[in-house]
């Protein structure tokens, strides 16, 4: 599969003030990656070190040319203020690929209604984008996303605050975009029951114990590999067909 | 015979300020759509600032330094350079992860205003024009005026049709943005050039105080009115005009002063939009 994004023995961090170093990872074509750590360690530098809008403080980060990207922001990281509705959002995903100078054509309106659709809510088109509820929103963004017929779909904690049935519908809809072939999936989230079911690889990533590690799901869930990441023994067990990973309660901490 | 027929006999002295008040007022309505949603709004306070201590600067230069800048256009030019200046610098740059951005901006207002106090009162001859020179004369403006705030307007105009769909996405979520290869240090520098153009030159015709005020009040009713951005920008742009138009009709009528009664009319267009806000749900 082709890479699309490379970064070697990299060191991360804002004002070439490094948070972490030796970070080693490539993201291929129809990857889907889940970065995990705790709130504040280091996700989202990575994220955008790996997008290019963070130069690495060292070190190289390579993607191929063009790289489509369609990034999915934290929810409330988007100003539910302005009027705009949800079709207005949801047709920004296109603005990169139109240009400056240049007026939205009539295919670019369809694109955006076809992402709309693509996450079930085409019926929402004309709906005011700050009356949505939070999992409206976040499928809105996803689809912003879409919109822009990207080979790499990045998120930032797109669950975070959603309740356990929203979470739960919004990573089946990623395990469904990834599942139908074309796009790469990059995720942070400090939430790992969320991803474990979902991705295939992960990376663990925690500036404060200068912890860095990333592999395929199966090896990165073992529990003495996640008892670093939490400091504490952790528990995953398989029920129903699901994993559950859980810190054990009055176990070991580390 | 009444004032008002009073006023409309005089027409030949206010046609042209009026003609620059309401364009001023629509120019700093619409741009304050992106100054509301953007949260910038003591960014716009700030510029007006360091537009008076540009013409303050110039004023300065003509006496200290034998300058020739006593021709308002340098005085407009100083100005601008230092509004626009001020606005890529305040509007688009950060002050990383160590202070707000508000930090930065009242620093930016309060510096320039204590600036423009010690410098006013360096002025030995020319200070008697500064009253116009920085708060406006709506009563008294020449034709030229007119035909430099058209252009203005115009490119304006231009540059916000020509960009709007970036500027718009990178005011409404820079992050994402950035992420998807949209150059938002271009387009939010392009909106603060357009806000640091219009600033000294709308200060200059009608006075700071109303140029602080269109630049947040008929917006402000308008996001309230609306529920689309093209309707939010269309109707701050009249509301703009309508408190500048009004503003200097009442302030003739009643004899008054004129940037703070378009500023009363502006603040007076909330109440129904708030009404209407209400009435629509």
């Amino acid at each position: 599969m082709p890479t699309l994004i490379r970064l070697e023995d990299a060191s991360i961090g804002y004002g070439g003030r490094a948070l972490m170093s030796g970070i080693s990872v490539s993201v291929e074509s129809e990857d889907f990656l889940a970065v995990v750590g705790p709130n504040g360690g280091g996700k989202t530098t990575l994220l955008r070190t790996l997008l290019g809008t963070l130069p690495p403080v060292a070190g190289a980060c390579s993607s191929v040319e063009p790289l489509g990207v369609g990034y999915v922001p934290q929810r409330d990281h988007v100003d539910a203020l302005w009027p705009l509705s949800c079709g207005d959002v949801v047709s920004m995903g296109r603005v990169p690929g139109i240009g400056p100078w240049r007026r939205a054509r009539s295919e670019d309106g369809e694109a955006a209604r076809r992402a709309l659709a693509r996450v079930g809510l085409d019926s929402l088109w004309e709906r005011s984008f700050g009356t949505l509820s939070g999992g409206q929103r976040q499928r809105t963004l996803i689809a912003r996303a879409l919109a822009s017929e990207p080979a790499l779909l990045a998120l930032d904690e797109p669950t975070n605050g959603m309740d356990p049935s929203a979470e739960l519908s919004a990573m089946d809809l990623l395990r469904d975009l990834h599942g139908a072939g074309g796009i790469a999936v990059v995720m942070v989230s400090h939430r790992l029951e969320a991803v474990a079911n979902y991705a295939r690889r992960l990376a663990f990533v925690d500036k404060d114990q200068g912890l860095w590690k990333v592999g395929p799901l199966e090896e990165m869930l073992r529990p003495d590999a996640l008892g670093r990441l939490y400091g504490r023994d952790v528990v995953v067990r398989q029920e129903g067909g699901r994993r559950f990973v859980y810190p054990v309660a009055g176990g070991d901490e580390r | 015979m009444s004032a008002l027929s009073e006023f409309w006999s005089a027409s030949v002295i206010w046609r042209d300020p009026l003609a620059a008040s309401v364009i001023a007022g629509a120019l700093l309505g619409f741009l304050g759509v992106y100054v509301v949603l953007r949260r910038v709004v003591f960014v716009s306070a700030a510029l007006t600032q360091l537009s008076t201590l540009g013409v303050i600067a110039s004023l300065i230069a003509l006496e200290r330094l034998d300058l020739e800048t006593e021709h308002q256009e340098i005085q407009l030019f100083v100005a601008w350079i230092f509004s626009v200046g001020g606005g890529l610098v305040l509007g688009t740059l950060g002050w990383g992860r160590r202070l707000p951005t508000e930090a930065g901006v009242g620093m930016a207002y309060v510096v320039a205003g204590a600036l423009v106090i010690l410098g006013a009162n360096q002025l030995l001859h020319v200070a008697h024009d500064l009253n116009t020179m920085v708060f406006g004369n709506a009563v008294a403006v020449p034709f030229q005026d007119v035909v430099i705030l058209l252009a203005v307007t115009g490119m304006v105009a231009l540059l916000h049709t020509l960009f709007q769909k970036e500027i718009v996405f990178s005011s409404f979520d820079r992050e994402t943005a950035e992420a998807m290869g949209v150059k938002v240090r271009v387009w939010g520098g392009v909106l603060f050039f357009t806000i640091g153009l219009a600033i000294p030159v709308a200060a200059h015709v009608v006075g700071a105080l109303p140029v602080f005020a269109f630049l947040t009040i008929p917006a402000s009713a308008a996001l309230l009115a609306t529920r689309r951005l093209p309707a939010a920008f269309a109707v701050a742009t009249v509301l703009g005009a309508l408190a500048a138009g009004a503003g200097y009709v009442g302030s003739w009528v009643l004899q008054v002063p004129t940037g703070a009664t378009m500023v009363v009319v502006a603040g007076a267009l909330v109440l129904p939009a708030w009404l209407w806000r209400r009435v629509r749900g």
